[in-house]
């Protein structure tokens, strides 16, 4: 196999693209468990929102996040096959209910961290 | 344009042109195939069988892309050259012919058959199924061992010890099969680390597969059946 074989079709692209955007979250966890380290030498020493670079790696992070998630929710059709009442659930409704909980988790998460922050 | 190699003179395969007539839009590139072995050059060396998409002997690339040759229209590819060269990730024998044997080799050791711990008597009638017991597991017994899936998975591609799409769908195939019992025997292939957990999900052996049978389906699904199995209290229990 060459090196390059990502490259020949455009569903390989996809994957590949697919999977290198872990490498960027994981990145950003690398680089957010060093905020949290600075916090540590108190309030003074985190001021992560003051760095430039920190603000801007961190969009591009949220979306390889989000390109990451919509990708792998929307194969949860293909992978999870729940039967009710004896009969399989659609793969859209499979899909749909994922990124209802997605949706969800989401506003919990977010509800609770602006809670903490004030 | 078609591979021509001989293990005996070739050190490389390389491509070699030819021109063909095209009267006929329902022409397939086997025909053409065929046409060059006819009239152009009876040398040229491949397989095919049926013709009807049934065999799965006439895999091949199709400028690029893993195709039934009887399959493959010409007439979607005219006026562009058409590129045959053998199936992707296997050795070449000769041509346009692979070498099957590690397939075959794995296509074995996934066990493609009902396994009973004790066989119910003739007399006793047969099998029977509902509707939805054959639903189960239907789409995965349409698999024609035709290999493209495999010559589509870069995953194999990389690593040849792994267990590969068909082999595992039709792993499923069995597994899912209300009269089987075998699914403690077909585990430790299935499950090993060159087995379903080496799948990293590309997908595209289900884009190339000509009947519609899903192996990158059968493989997730195993993952999540067993991951379950593993987890779930009595998961391990006899099926």
């Amino acid at each position: 196999m060459p090196a390059a074989w990502w490259t020949r079709k455009r569903h390989y692209l996809l994957y590949f693209v697919r999977e290198f955007t872990a490498l960027p979250m994981a990145l950003w966890l690398l680089w957010f468990l060093v905020e949290i380290k600075r916090a540590g030498a108190g309030s003074a020493g985190y001021v992560p929102h003051s760095s430039i670079a920190f603000v801007i790696f961190s969009v591009i992070c949220l979306l390889f996040a989000l390109y990451h998630s919509v990708t792998f929710l929307s194969l949860a059709g293909v992978i999870l096959h729940p039967k009710v009442m004896g009969r399989p659930v659609p793969p859209r409704l499979v899909v749909l209910a994922m990124f209802g909980q997605w949706a969800v988790a989401s506003i919990v998460i977010g509800a609770v961290l602006i809670g903490f922050a004030r | 344009m078609a591979t021509r190699f001989d293990p005996d003179k070739d050190s490389a395969p390389r491509l070699q042109s030819y021109d063909i007539p095209f009267p006929d839009e329902s022409m397939v590139v086997l025909d053409g195939l065929n046409y060059i072995k006819a009239h152009v050059d009876g040398t040229l060396s491949y397989r095919w069988s049926c013709r009807m998409g049934i065999c799965g002997s006439c895999g091949m690339m199709v400028n690029g892309t893993p195709k039934l040759t009887c399959n493959a229209f010409l007439r979607d590819y005219w006026p562009k050259p058409v590129i045959v060269e053998p199936l992707s990730n296997f050795p070449i024998i000769r041509d346009l012919v692979i070498d099957m044997e590690d397939f075959m080799h794995k296509l074995k050791s996934i066990k493609p058959w009902i396994i009973r711990k004790q066989e119910i008597p003739l007399g006793a009638g047969e099998h029977r199924q509902t509707t939805s017991q054959i639903d189960d597991f239907r789409q995965f017994s349409q698999c024609i061992n035709c290999m493209l899936c495999y010559a589509a998975c870069p995953v194999y591609g990389l690593n040849d010890e792994f267990l590969g799409p068909a082999a595992i769908a039709l792993a499923r195939r069995y597994n899912l099969d209300s009269r089987d019992q075998g699914l403690k025997e077909r585990l430790p292939v299935i499950a090993d680390s060159e087995g379903i957990w080496e799948c990293s999900f590309v997908g595209e052996c289900s884009v190339v597969c000509p009947k519609g049978v899903d192996p990158a389906k059968a493989i997730q699904q195993t993952k999540l059946d067993t991951t379950m199995r593993f987890l779930l209290p009595y998961g391990n229990r006899e099926p």
